[in-house]
């Protein structure tokens, strides 16, 4: 290979060929997506399809007249941030305790969250719902969602905590801190950018699940993911209207992921893979 | 660390400081604890008694013991959402780990991954399956959708993608691929960095063609963060739900029809909890003998 500089170049142009080639497998179907959202309604299901048209933003506008979509963003909204918000009360403390004593069976048991199909939870937790009349409340969808949450959490924090080193917080009990103390003032500054992450990747697993809110949730309190299965079914005439759908629902995330693309991969695995 | 702990021990002010530094450590634990037996353990078990039970159509419960268990045997919807679990479980893997592990040498080799190519590798497996789906259904349409237009501008025959029977479960691989090749390409891209460069050079040395190197040395080294992957992978396309839920509901026919779709729909329109309990559960089993099977491979592949 390296012997020879004419087929290294060649080489490295196959590459940087291959690789724009499975960049545009990738892009090429959500660029459809927005572009069909800004086509006018007699283009969008012109066949052959058009590539050239003068853009609107009459599907998006008239999703917003036609449908509550502002409402099902709010709930979807209140759904997210109380989820993620939970999970973050929750697994940060946990994270430190489990990273400070070894003892991982808490972090191991939420795991099975992960593990299992979310049916298995809906059905108990449908039955244990209606007995106290939480089916379609904003409560049901928030714990139900911060099992979504709380094993991200926990599993992005534990890395990090397990990075600091001991002799910092050795230094601080001798000075007389105590553990909650520590966590809040010496080692949750020390892991901000992996709380940044665990927060952003459990907003967007809550913001993008699907199947609790299917079940829980009611009229008022339907989140835009499960909204989204009723814009399929009326949407099937019109197209524009649903991709202008599809677009709005997935940006929150895409943005959202975007600021902390380096560090994600590595959190999206619950500690398999290390960063 | 050792000297300070032995004179803790002597001192009874300090062995005092030690039982509040459990109850605290306890106390931080707690809300997480207490959330998860409330929210996962105890449904768990709740659902274990569940499958036990029948449910009438007025909803009156009677203990029916294994009898939903027996029924599982003789149901031949729960067989063919066995094998369309399996068969796109199989599929969809296959293609993700082969293309994954491809996109992988291709980042590896690329000069550097700039922020766009990084936004744009990580798009797919962010936006929610269920805007895949959505996205899919109207580019896959059979009649007015570009993906049969490319194809026949090709002079291919086009095919009817979601509407088939037999096309259904390939056309929901391609899908789910496409969200999350990506991502397996990522975490091999991780493995492939992390691996010691000597070994490369001292193939170079032996004058080791690409694919030898590849295939003798990159491969096998690789093969713990595969499997990693897999394991990754495995759980998500065993429990399959929201593309198919968003496009097909199971459909046409049965032909999407997996285990967990089925025991949704079971469960949520026919309000057979108990039953819906059993299949459930069943797959349960799966996932975690899936995972358990591959966590030993992958101390056996360990380097």
């Amino acid at each position: 290979m390296t012997e020879n500089p004419i087929s290294d170049g060649l080489l490295r142009r196959l590459n940087t060929l291959q690789l724009v080639l499975a960049g545009i497998i990738i892009m090429a179907p959500m660029a459809w997506m927005v572009l069909s959202s800004l086509k006018p309604s007699f283009e969008v299901t012109a066949y052959p399809p058009t590539l050239v048209f003068s853009p609107t933003a009459e599907n998006y506008s008239q999703l917003i007249k036609t449908t509550p979509f502002f409402s099902y963003a709010v709930n979807s909204l209140i759904v997210t941030i109380g989820s993620a918000g939970l999970g973050l009360l929750f697994g940060i403390p946990a994270a430190f305790a489990v990273s400070w004593t070894r003892i991982s069976w808490p972090a191991i048991l939420t795991l099975a969250a992960r593990m299992a199909p979310g049916t298995l939870f809906l059905l108990p937790w449908y039955v244990m719902f209606r007995q106290v009349g939480l089916i379609g409340s904003y409560t049901a969808l928030i714990l139900s969602h911060a099992v979504i949450t709380l094993p991200i959490v926990i599993w992005v924090l534990l890395p990090s905590f397990d990075n600091i080193p001991r002799s910092v917080f050795e230094a601080a009990q001798v000075d007389g801190c105590s553990i909650t103390r520590i966590l809040w003032r010496i080692a949750l500054p020390l892991v901000g950018s992996g709380v940044a992450v665990a927060a952003i990747l459990a907003f967007v697993f809550s913001w993008n699940y699907f199947l609790f809110a299917l079940v829980l949730s009611n009229g008022d309190t339907k989140t835009l993911i499960a909204a989204a299965f009723n814009f399929v079914g009326e949407g099937s005439t019109n197209w524009g209207v649903l991709m202008a759908a599809a677009t709005l629902i997935a940006l929150p995330p895409l943005v959202l992921a975007t600021l902390v693309q380096r560090w994600l991969v590595a959190g999206l695995t619950l500690g398999a893979v290390k960063g | 660390m050792a000297a300070v702990e032995s004179v803790a021990m002597g001192d009874g002010a300090d062995a005092a400081g030690e039982g509040r530094q459990r109850l605290e450590l306890a106390a931080l634990s707690a809300p997480a604890v207490l959330f998860t037996v409330g929210m996962i353990a105890f449904p768990l078990v709740y659902t274990v008694w569940l499958s036990f039970q029948s449910f009438s159509s007025t909803g009156k419960q009677s203990f029916v013991g294994l009898a939903n268990y027996a029924k599982l045997i003789s149901d031949n919807e729960f067989w063919h959402g066995l094998w369309v679990t399996l068969a796109l479980y199989v599929l969809s893997l296959a293609l993700q780990l082969v293309l994954g592990v491809w996109l992988a040498l291709v980042l590896f080799h690329a000069r550097r991954l700039s922020g766009v190519v990084r936004t744009l590798f990580i798009s797919p497996f962010m936006m929610p399956p269920v805007v895949a789906g959505m996205m899919w259904l109207v580019i896959l349409d059979p009649s007015l959708g570009a993906a049969n237009y490319i194809l026949t501008s090709f002079g291919l025959p086009p095919s009817d993608w979601l509407a088939s029977p037999t096309w259904v479960i390939p056309t929901v691989a391609l899908i789910d691929s496409w969200q999350w090749t990506p991502y397996v390409a990522l975490i091999v891209l991780g493995g492939l960095q992390s691996l010691p460069p000597s070994v490369y050079e001292a193939a170079q040395i032996d004058g080791a063609s690409a694919f030898k190197t590849f295939q003798r040395i990159t491969l096998p080294l690789l093969l713990p963060t595969i499997v990693t992957a897999t394991i990754l992978r495995s759980v998500d396309l065993l429990r399959f739900f929201d593309i198919i839920y968003i496009t097909t509901q199971g459909g046409p026919g049965n032909a999407s029809n997996t285990l967990n779709i089925y025991g949704f729909r079971v469960g949520f329109e026919f309000f057979n909890i108990g039953y819906s309990s059993a299949l459930m559960l069943t797959l349960t089993a799966i996932v975690f003998g899936a995972v358990l099977a591959f966590n030993r491979l992958r101390g056996a592949v360990a380097w």
